[in-house]
């Protein structure tokens, strides 16, 4: 094809494709979708909880008094405190009024003020009124001693009645009819108390609880939730004198903080590389024609590869597009190679494409490898940036080779020349001898040091750092009962008995921790949720203490309190059938215990939620328990941390040796496959050797930052060994600017504040300028010809 | 119970009401205007009680909107209403409550009637509710009751009645479920000065 229609096509399908990737595109920012892979039964249940679980969709929401206002009993507002009272809303009013303002919201499954339960709790109590022979204790046969004491049934009467004349008596009435004991009652007790606990934190009463439809990770939906949360809280503080200000906690408000930082990091690096890589190509190359034209490839390299990525996925991460904008400066080392040795031998663009092929073609499979490596190490998110990389490096190959020459036609290149670049070249012949002897000693000493490198064990320190956010969390939760959303209990069994029977016996255990102060408080199931074992028993000691004595003492002490006989004097019988826990989920207790019923794909998965608590007494006071044990969210992200480094590392070596077996393919020579991979691999030796002496905790994303290196650097060797242009000056004058465009492109990651960013740009620009540094020094050139060896 | 006492406290201001009957000089004259402390005697008939109970104490209003029911006899509780929340103190039993008003279950419809009527926005009740003054001699009584079809199917009805020197007014209030209670008040006091029993007993009720 000639190159006018090569040019004309390119013109063409460029816009076409751009437009089929817009059209097809969904951008993801899920970070845990990037880094928390789903190959095993808990990976799969962290992913789930931190993405859909319901306390990681709860907002926690706290109205408070502006500096200045007064408040009075029951928190009520005043500008003027003395008498006669200024009537002015109060916290609590306020509170209520914005409760049944945010309950509108789209998005807001429920919202209700910290130191109720919820509505539908008090409807679904109802619910278990009939089975109360069934349920009234966890501990049956130990709390039936005092519940039918008969010497106790005048005091429970008069209780009875204190009971329905309270605030409660229309609830209290509607169980007593179906209960008389009130048993069922028994059983939610400690609900109860939990209220009761909470309403001593939150005197003001507001406090409020926002339960969110959303997953908490899904940040535009939370985004949208939050701007709608402070804009009715704005119209209804401005319509009452602006007296209160809301603070929110949570996983959610967390989740949109690091997705607008992600954003503008993706922003701010994709610009600073585009940017830097055009400055670098511009100080080469004087030449606006030829950057323009080169900006086009690469561009449609990486338009490629996003349209790749998302036929491959569905959706492609920010963060791929954060990273694959730094693919630019990888893949624009083709160009630049083509383009080098176009000026300096006069060569036309396609004779020189034709020259640096066959190196062109292994450099690119090498870094592809190195991607390939990257997308095995486990991370979801890298196996995308692998796709990614892979179509937009055979674009940028296959555009180089065929449509560059069309396009740089009747482009004047001049390249500039590197100051140093020849010079560093001609040292490193002169005192070959003592240098290497120098880079052996430095061998020798950096791999004596790597005993002292230090492993990052705590993956939060590669969140994005947010401190203002979390004391603000930390204000906001001291008004909160101190349910944990990232530690439970979690009881796995095949079937729902004995997942059941475990969480009854994991609650046992808990009550008598907590006892012994190893915890505040715990949110179990029982009673919402009983086994059939427990429900038996409990009917067992019922019926038992239902002697015809028991019943006239009952009768007597209705008669006593002034109750009805008639009513409750009947106690009936334990209904002939238990609760079965598919029939209590098709009610509403089924949205009650929604976080604590985990869908997973075998069997039956149970949480019982924990308050502040010693960890390490508390698995000790699990011991023994078959299929219960602590689940910690950080810890399992912390285990995962460590197998994903693992991974890398072993990916890195694998990744290395493949890049070894390719270009033996091609040399046929085991030692100058080796002296290809010597700058590249020595690199990463001396950056493990700083970092060990410095004391910098190793990451995996360290590690794979140094894959990215290795599979960078080997090209070096590659071209630096083949030497295309016989000439060892332009040939290193290519590597050098390639080097540029890398550093350029990968630098602009570190001004990332995702911490993630800053390291692969540390790893990356110190592994290339290594390698850069290395290859004239350990491949050996006649100054014109291939490389010979050291 | 929480109905009960908002729609008590609510028309206690009733105690003001004179000569006329229109409904219009009513709603005008059940605003809570001031403070007053008011005697009461408390009787209630409970579906599940084989006999009346009875209670009695003292009723405690402010012009904004605190109502405070201090009970004497059987025993001493006090319930209390300030803000949005209602607040439940039972000593002898060590019993706290709190809740929103908006809590009150199925009885939020009539919670809302009370504070309707309360902070003189009766005509926003006219749509489920319908109101009837008679007058018979110096005897006149307001009937409030739910618009068939119109209202909540729990909600009560309401009788005010008194007479015209309005030192002494009846309210009974008929739940839809057949409970009934039936207070009788005399008014004891009025004045700035029972701001400090208010605030007393709101404190001892919310436990501050």
């Amino acid at each position: 094809m000639s190159f006018v229609w090569r040019k004309r096509w390119f013109l063409l399908l460029f816009p076409l494709l751009l437009a089929a990737t817009t059209w097809q595109i969904r951008v993801e920012t899920d970070l845990n979708a990037f880094f928390t892979a789903t190959d095993s039964e808990d990976a799969k249940l962290l992913s789930g909880l931190l993405q859909s679980g319901e306390l990681s969709r709860r907002y926690l929401l706290l109205v408070e008094k502006k500096e200045g206002a007064k408040s009075g009993p029951g928190g009520e507002v005043s500008a003027l405190p003395s008498t006669p009272p200024h009537r002015t809303i109060s916290i609590d009013e306020f509170s209520a009024k914005l409760v049944r303002q945010l309950a509108g919201l789209a998005d807001v499954e429920r919202v209700w003020s910290a130191n109720e339960p919820p509505r539908n709790w008090i409807n679904a109590i109802r619910f278990y009124a009939p089975h109360h022979a069934h349920l009234f204790s966890l501990n049956p046969q130990e709390d039936g001693r005092g519940l039918f004491d008969p010497a106790g049934l005048a005091s429970r009467a008069d209780t009875l009645k204190q009971a329905l004349l309270s605030p409660q008596g229309s609830f209290v009435k509607s169980i007593a009819k179906q209960d008389p004991l009130l048993l069922s009652l028994n059983g939610f007790k400690d609900l109860q108390g939990q209220f009761e606990r909470q309403a001593k934190l939150n005197a003001d009463g507001g406090a409020l609880i926002l339960q969110s439809h959303p997953a908490a990770l899904d940040s535009d939906a939370h985004a949208h939730l939050q701007a709608a949360i402070r804009a009715s809280f704005d119209a209804l503080n401005g319509a009452n004198g602006s007296a209160f200000r809301l603070s929110m906690a949570g996983v959610p408000v967390f989740s949109v903080a690091a997705h607008s930082e992600i954003g503008r990091d993706v922003t701010l690096v994709s610009v600073v590389s585009s940017v830097a890589v055009a400055l670098v190509f511009l100080l080469l190359f004087h030449s606006f024609s030829a950057l323009h034209w080169v900006m086009m490839v690469q561009a449609a390299s990486f338009v490629v590869g996003t349209l790749a990525t998302a036929l491959a996925f569905g959706h492609v991460h920010s963060l791929t597009l954060a990273l694959g904008a730094s693919l630019i400066g990888i893949c624009t080392d083709y160009p630049i190679h083509v383009m080098v040795h176009c000026a300096k031998h006069r060569h036309s663009p396609l004779d020189a494409a034709r020259l640096l092929w066959p190196s062109l073609v292994m450099g690119g499979l090498t870094t592809v490898i190195g991607y390939a490596a990257l997308g095995m190490t486990g991370f979801p998110g890298f196996e995308q940036i692998a796709v990614f990389a892979l179509a937009s490096i055979a674009a940028s190959l296959g555009l180089t080779r065929w449509v560059l020459p069309a396009l740089l036609a009747h482009a004047s290149l001049h390249t500039a020349h590197l100051p140093g670049i020849a010079a560093w070249v001609d040292f490193c012949g002169r005192h070959r001898t003592g240098l290497l002897g120098l880079f052996a000693v430095s061998v020798i000493l950096a791999g004596l040091s790597l005993p002292q490198l230090r492993w990052m064990d705590d993956m939060q320190k590669l969140a994005v750092d947010m401190d203002m956010l979390k004391r603000q969390d930390e204000a906001v939760r001291t008004h909160f009962s101190s349910i944990e959303p990232g530690r439970f209990v979690l009881i796995q069994a095949a079937d729902w008995q004995t997942a059941l029977r475990r969480s009854e016996a994991a609650e046992r255990r808990l009550k008598s921790l907590k006892q012994a102060g190893v915890l505040s408080e715990y949110h179990g199931l029982f009673p919402w949720l009983a086994s059939q074992d427990l429900q038996a028993e409990n009917a067992r000691i019922y019926a038992q203490a239902l002697t015809p004595q028991f019943q006239e003492a009952w009768r007597v002490a209705l008669t006593k309190a002034g109750l009805s006989v008639d009513r409750l004097g009947l106690l009936p019988p334990p209904a002939a059938e238990p609760l079965d826990p598919g029939s209590v989920l098709a009610t509403p207790v089924r949205q009650i215990l929604s976080g604590q019923v985990i869908d997973g794909q075998n069997g039956v998965a149970l949480s019982l939620w924990l308050g502040e608590h010693n960890p390490d007494k508390l698995i000790e006071g699990l011991t023994g328990l078959e299929g219960t044990r602590y689940f910690s969210q950080k810890d399992q992200l912390d285990h995962l941390a460590g197998q994903y480094r693992d991974r890398s590392l072993v990916m890195l070596a694998i990744g290395i040796a493949v890049m070894g077996l390719f270009i033996w393919l091609q040399q046929r020579d085991l030692r100058k496959v080796l002296l290809t991979l010597l700058p590249s691999v020595a690199s990463v030796l001396f950056i493990f050797a700083t970092w060990a002496l410095m004391g910098e905790e190793v990451s995996f994303l360290h590690v794979v930052g140094l894959l990215l290196s290795v599979s960078l650097c080997v090209d070096y060797g590659i071209f630096f060994m083949d030497n295309r242009g016989q000439d060892t000056d332009i040939t290193y004058h290519a590597i050098a600017a390639s080097t540029l465009t890398t550093l350029a492109s990968f630098g602009a990651l570190g001004l990332g504040k995702t911490p993630t960013l800053p390291i692969l740009a540390v790893s990356v620009s110190l592994g290339v300028t290594i390698g850069f540094m290395l290859c004239p020094l350990l491949i050996k050139t006649g100054g014109n010809g291939p490389a010979s060896s050291v | 119970m929480k109905l009960v006492l908002c729609l008590l406290l609510a028309l206690l201001p009733m105690a003001g009401l004179a000569e006329e009957a229109s409904l219009a000089d009513l709603f005008v004259r059940i605003r809570q205007s001031g403070f007053a402390e008011f005697r009461y005697e408390e009787t209630r008939k409970l579906e599940l009680a084989s006999s009346p109970w009875q209670a009695q104490g003292y009723m405690l209003s402010a012009a904004d909107g605190r109502l405070i029911k201090l009970q004497l006899q059987p025993k001493r509780i006090i319930m209390a209403i300030a803000g949005e929340r209602m607040y439940y103190w039972d000593p002898e039993q060590k019993q706290r409550h709190a809740a929103p008003l908006g809590q009150a279950g199925l009885a939020a419809g009539q919670i809302t009637v009370f504070r309707s009527i309360l902070q003189g926005h009766a005509e926003e009740l006219q749509p489920t509710y319908d109101f009837a003054g008679e007058k018979h001699g110096k005897h006149w009584v307001l009937r409030v009751t739910p618009k068939p079809g119109q209202s909540d199917e729990d909600a009560p009805s309401i009788e005010i009645s008194g007479d015209e020197d309005g030192r002494k007014q009846q309210v009974l209030i008929r739940q839809a479920d057949g409970e009934s209670t039936e207070y009788r008040f005399m008014k004891t006091s009025a004045g700035p000065e029972l701001e400090y029993s208010i605030r007393r007993l709101l404190l001892e009720a919310t436990g501050d």
